[in-house]
C-alpha cells in the first residue's frame, strides 16, 4: 500500500495505491488520523488506483467520515471507484451514506460548496 | 482440479490469497466481475479465519482448498480455534445513516451476497468449515 497527500485550498487529496484490505487498513487509518490531529478535516480519497477493498477498509473509511463530520464539521469523500470496488459500496450500502465523485477536481471542489 | 494450501494466520497471506482465487477463477473460464466476486468472498473469510478465529496468531495455521471444473469454483476454509456458532445471521441494515451504522458484520454479508452458496459446519473434531460455491451464469 502506497500512500500520497496533496493539499489544495484546505482540501486534502489522499492518493491510495494497492489492496485496502484488513492488512493495509490500518496504515490508510493511521495516515488520515494523523492529519486530522494536525488539523486537516477535508479529505478526499482518491481510489483509482484501489483494485480490491474488503469489509476492514469499509469500516476504516466510513468510522473516518462520521469521525469527521460529527466532531469537525468536516468529511471524507471518494474519487473514482473501480468496478469492483464501486459494487462493494453499493453492496454494503456505503454509496447511500458517502459522497463518491467520477473525478477528483469536483470531489475536491464539492467542499466549497 | 483441487489445489490445497496450508496458511499462517498473518493477514500479509490475504495478496497471496486473492492471487489465487483469481488464477483458479479464471482457469474456470469466470469473467472479471465473478473473479472479483469470488476474490472478496474468500478475502472475508480468510480475514475471519484469522482475526476472529485464529486470533492473529501466525504459529498457527488453516487450511484453503480450491476445487474447480469449467464454470463452477468451490472453496473450503478449515480452521480449528475459536468455536463459533453461527448466530440466525440478519442481514446488516443498509439504509442507516451513517451514524447509526453498525461499522461490523459485513464480511458475511457479503459472502452471502457474491457466492451462490456459503455455509458452514463443524465437524466432531472442531474443525470449522466454511464452504463456498460459484456457478457461471449461463450464457
Ligand atoms: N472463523 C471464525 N471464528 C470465530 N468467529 C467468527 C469467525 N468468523 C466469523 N466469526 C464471528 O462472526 C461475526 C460476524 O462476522 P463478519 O465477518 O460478518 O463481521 P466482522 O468480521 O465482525 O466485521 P467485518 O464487517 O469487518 O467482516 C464476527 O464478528 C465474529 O464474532
Ligand atoms: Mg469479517
Amino acid at each position: 500500500m502506497k500512500i500520497t497527500e496533496s493539499v489544495k485550498d484546505n482540501v486534502s487529496q489522499v492518493y491510495i495505491k494497492g489492496r485496502f484490505d484488513a492488512h493495509t487498513c490500518e496504515t490508510v487509518d493511521a495516515y488520515i488520523r494523523e492529519k486530522m490531529e494536525k488539523g486537516r478535516h477535508q479529505f478526499v480519497l482518491n481510489m483509482e488506483k484501489v483494485p480490491f477493498i474488503d469489509s476492514a477498509g469499509l469500516r476504516v473509511v466510513l468510522v473516518i467520515a462520521r469521525d469527521l463530520r460529527g466532531e469537525y464539521q468536516g468529511d471524507l469523500r471518494f474519487a473514482i471507484l473501480q468496478p469492483a470496488v464501486n459494487k462493494v459500496f453499493e453492496i454494503s450500502g456505503l454509496n447511500n451514506v458517502l459522497r463518491i465523485f467520477d473525478d477528483a477536481e469536483t470531489a475536491a471542489q464539492s467542499f466549497s460548496e | 482440479m483441487r489445489q490445497s494450501f496450508d496458511f499462517p494466520a498473518d493477514t500479509s497471506v490475504l495478496a497471496k490469497i486473492g492471487e489465487l482465487a483469481t488464477e483458479t477463477g479464471r482457469a474456470a473460464g469466470f469473467n472479471d466481475n465473478e473473479i472479483n466476486d469470488i476474490n472478496l468472498a474468500v478475502s472475508e473469510v480468510c480475514t475471519n479465519t484469522i482475526t476472529h478465529g485464529l486470533k492473529n496468531d501466525p504459529t498457527r495455521t488453516f487450511q484453503l482448498v480450491i476445487q474447480w471444473n469449467t464454470g463452477e469454483i468451490e472453496i473450503f476454509i478449515h480452521e480449528a480455534g475459536e468455536p463459533f456458532d453461527p448466530p440466525d445471521l440478519k442481514d446488516p441494515d443498509l439504509e442507516a445513516s451513517l451514524e447509526d451504522r453498525p461499522v461490523r458484520g459485513l464480511g458475511l454479508y457479503l459472502l452471502r451476497n457474491l457466492m451462490d452458496e456459503a455455509d458452514y459446519r463443524v465437524g466432531r473434531d472442531g474443525v470449522k468449515t466454511w464452504r463456498m460455491l460459484k456457478r457461471k451464469a449461463e450464457a
